[in-house]
């Protein structure tokens, strides 16, 4: 019996030992793929050519891909672009297998940062872009802001330099404030232009028994810390600070005026009463029904439709010290092309078609935030809001990317001690130094 | 050495049927081989690397095992279950006992309606339970209406929220789900207890406590063993009530390895913490299932 189990014990321990010190490594390096050299845009003469694309948009986004896969089929009658839509948590956790797959999609969604795009750029998974970039032209048509978050150097060491990876679609996701219109109305505030006339409707709001803002913290909730951010960082600092560049603390990227701010809110009762035990989708769906004033929220996430539309306006403010407008926008996905695709002309040409002027305007139409291109906007409160805001985002090319992309923990970080910040078991500062403990940790590897 | 001299007395057809044998056993044991003992060792590998996930792995030895027991929050994950252990563990067996023994001792009517409503959530999946909970728990959901109801408003709390609650909160929700099961078992063990022993009990003058200390506890060792084996590993393994009611917050308060090792596997591509968590929790689960097994089967 006991012979039996110490030769266990050495089987095992032998083969733990032999896996630790003879296996190879669980996957292999890889040298990422040469970039296309000679690339076209000719598309008619590519012949019958069916692309396979996976990307993660449900409801109007969906409609907004679907409507464009049409148009660009219309357009070029010999290309057929054959969609699958999958879940996004599926979709970015399987996006590593089902480009190693011979029979894996030629063009997909991505998400940024280094949990998706960079590890599949590094992985040589996914196109370098360059060439096609020259050929269409996206360095001058895309502002740089916009540009960086697709990009990194070919030695992977940095994010938001050097060769494209990927491409945004025609499509923004914004931080921003929606206001219950009828609300600001009763109590007698136009929409706020500035942070300071924000607070006085906030304070008038309270006096009348409203809920100033709407907010949620069960299950964490970083839009109004980072919405607050981006009226106190600099555009640059925030870039800098995101893309991974040492000399860039986070004290210096408004961080910690955005959480005094908060915290001053939370302590003046102006955030939803009870709001630590209250999940994002009810309060949301709570803003919706009428309680709460103002909400930092997403561009999108507020799924508005119908008379919605024009009950609920949107404000991109200034910045607290001047008048020029940051705000933390980016492309609701990168689009790759996968490093197996036989066809990466046509699937260029798709790329290029999704950043046109068609794909702005369509999905303006379908009630979605439009980016990089004039179109024409509807007359419905929301809408006419979140475009102006991406036109004014677009002009000073104030885009800063979400901050939670620095490093891949950094999103936890910010919920976490968020949460801690409003229960009074943390301070500002000591929130900034836990983001920039979690960065440079990051950056050491 | 025991086994080789029985094994040389075996004879030919003897050995012939244990090959047959091994044969049948054979697709059985492979496809174990390739979906549990495979992916087992490849994560016991895994755990020694740096790895996220998609390119090339660097080798850190033991590094993943040290940051689990020195990284703070990571080591928070395990003070966090000590406390689910008294919720998932200590609390429904004790429960478990009680309810058992007063079923035992008196048959009225209705019980089976009783064992029914605490069975209920064994046949539940914890989705629904959690979210059912998160209802409950909610500001202005019925436990805080009820406490308002009655005048104790002032023990109105953000349930899930708090930074004090949020744990025993959760805690409670692990309770309600294992004491069904820990009654049920002890009240079928408890019904195979001779008669003739409480008898006995009785005719030295035991009362109903000293009864339940001399006779049904004794009866139910091997019950215990196994609600304890059972409910051990299960507060260990807490993740799907902790990841639908608060997924490891307020702050961090109610991160389980379980959330943990989630979080760095799917969400933040960390493979190789991840797999040195999953490989720690699979030794302790061992170690407990070891060591309650032993004690049980003493004397």
């Amino acid at each position: 019996m006991y012979s039996k189990k110490t030769r266990l014990a050495a089987v095992a321990i032998g083969s733990m030992a032999a896996l630790a010190l003879t296996a190879c490594a669980p996957a292999a390096s890889t040298p990422g793929p040469a970039a296309p050299t000679s690339v076209s845009d000719d598309v008619a003469a590519a012949g019958d050519v069916t692309l396979k694309l996976s990307d993660f948009w449900t409801s109007a986004e969906e409609e907004w891909i679907v409507s464009l896969i049409d148009q660009f089929e219309e357009k070029y009658p010999n290309v057929t672009i054959d969609r699958t839509r999958e879940d996004w948590g599926q979709l970015t956790s399987t996006l590593n297998l089902q480009l190693q797959d011979e029979g894996g999609p030629d063009i997909a969604s991505a998400n940024n940062g280094w949990s998706s795009l960079g590890t599949l750029a590094k992985a040589g998974l996914v196109l370098n872009l360059d060439a096609y970039a020259d050929l269409y032209d996206w360095n001058d048509s895309v502002p740089t802001t916009i540009a960086r978050q697709n990009q990194f150097t070919t030695d992977f060491a940095t994010i938001g330099e050097g060769s494209w990876f990927a491409t945004p679609p025609a499509r923004a996701s914004l931080i921003g404030i929606y206001y219950n219109a009828a609300k600001l109305k009763e109590l007698g505030i136009e929409a706020p232009a500035t942070l300071d006339e924000l607070e006085s409707a906030a304070a008038a709001a309270k006096d009348a028994g409203e809920i100033p803002f709407s907010y949620s913290g069960l299950d964490g909730n970083t839009a109004a810390l980072l919405g607050l951010q981006s009226l106190y960082g600099a555009e640059a600092d925030i870039n800098d600070f995101v893309y991974g560049d040492p000399d860039v603390k986070a004290e210096d990227t408004g961080l910690t005026d955005a959480a005094t701010t908060l915290e001053d809110w939370n302590h003046k009762g102006w955030l939803t009463p009870d709001f630590e035990g209250i999940d994002y989708q009810t309060s949301l769906a709570d803003f919706l029904d009428g309680d709460g004033v103002f909400r930092f929220d997403y561009t999108g996430a507020l799924g508005l439709s119908g008379d919605q539309l024009d009950q609920f306006g949107y404000i991109q403010l200034p910045q607290a010290a001047d008048d020029t407008t940051v705000g933390v926008g980016a492309a609701p996905g990168a689009m790759v092309i996968s490093a197996k695709a036989e066809h990466p002309d046509v699937a260029a040409a798709f790329l290029d078609f999704l950043m046109s002027e068609d794909a702005s305007q369509t999905a303006v139409d379908l009630g979605l935030v439009p980016m990089l291109n004039e179109v024409t906007i509807p007359d419905v409160l929301s809408q006419s809001g979140e475009a102006a805001a991406t036109a004014t985002l677009d002009a000073d090319d104030g885009y800063v990317p979400y901050f939670d992309w620095a490093s891949p923990t950094m999103l936890d970080i910010l919920t976490q001690n968020t949460q801690l910040l409003l229960a009074g078991k943390t301070t500002p500062e000591d929130l900034t130094a836990a983001v920039d403990a979690d960065r440079d940790a990051f950056l050491a590897q | 050495m025991l086994l080789p001299r029985k094994r040389r007395r075996g004879s030919h057809a003897n050995r012939r049927t244990r090959r047959v044998g091994l044969l049948f056993a054979a697709p059985g044991l492979l496809l174990y081989a390739a979906v549990v003992l495979w992916p087992l060792l490849q994560s016991l590998q895994y755990s020694f690397y740096k790895w996220d996930g998609f390119s090339s792995a660097t080798w850190v030895g033991f590094q993943n095992y040290v940051n689990f027991f020195t990284d703070p929050v990571l080591r928070s994950t395990l003070g966090n279950v000590l406390v689910l252990l008294v919720f998932f563990a200590i609390l429904p067996i004790a429960l478990g006992l009680l309810s058992a023994a007063m079923i035992t001792s008196s048959n009225r009517r209705g019980m089976a309606v009783f064992r029914w409503i605490f069975f209920l959530p064994q046949v539940l999946t914890s989705v629904v339970i959690a979210l059912i909970f998160k209802r409950m728990y909610a500001p202005e959901g019925p436990i805080n209406e009820a406490l308002r109801a009655v005048g104790l408003g002032e023990l109105a709390q953000n349930w899930l929220g708090d930074f004090t609650w949020a744990l025993p909160a959760v805690g409670l929700i692990g309770t309600w789900v294992t004491f069904g099961f820990c009654m049920v078992l002890f009240i079928a063990g408890a019904s195979s207890i001779s008669p003739e022993l409480y008898e006995a009990a009785r005719m030295d003058g035991a009362g109903p406590v000293r009864e339940f200390f001399a006779v049904t506890l004794p009866g139910l060792r091997g019950q215990l063993a196994v609600a304890l084996t059972l409910t051990i590993t299960a507060a260990l393994r807490a993740f799907d009530l902790i990841w639908i009611t608060t997924r490891g917050g307020p702050g961090t308060s109610t991160l389980t390895p379980a959330v943990a090792l989630y979080k760095a596997a799917f969400v933040n591509p960390n493979v190789g913490q991840a797999a040195a968590i999953g490989v720690v929790m699979a030794i302790l689960c061992l170690v407990i299932a070891l060591v309650i097994t032993r004690i049980s089967e003493k004397e």
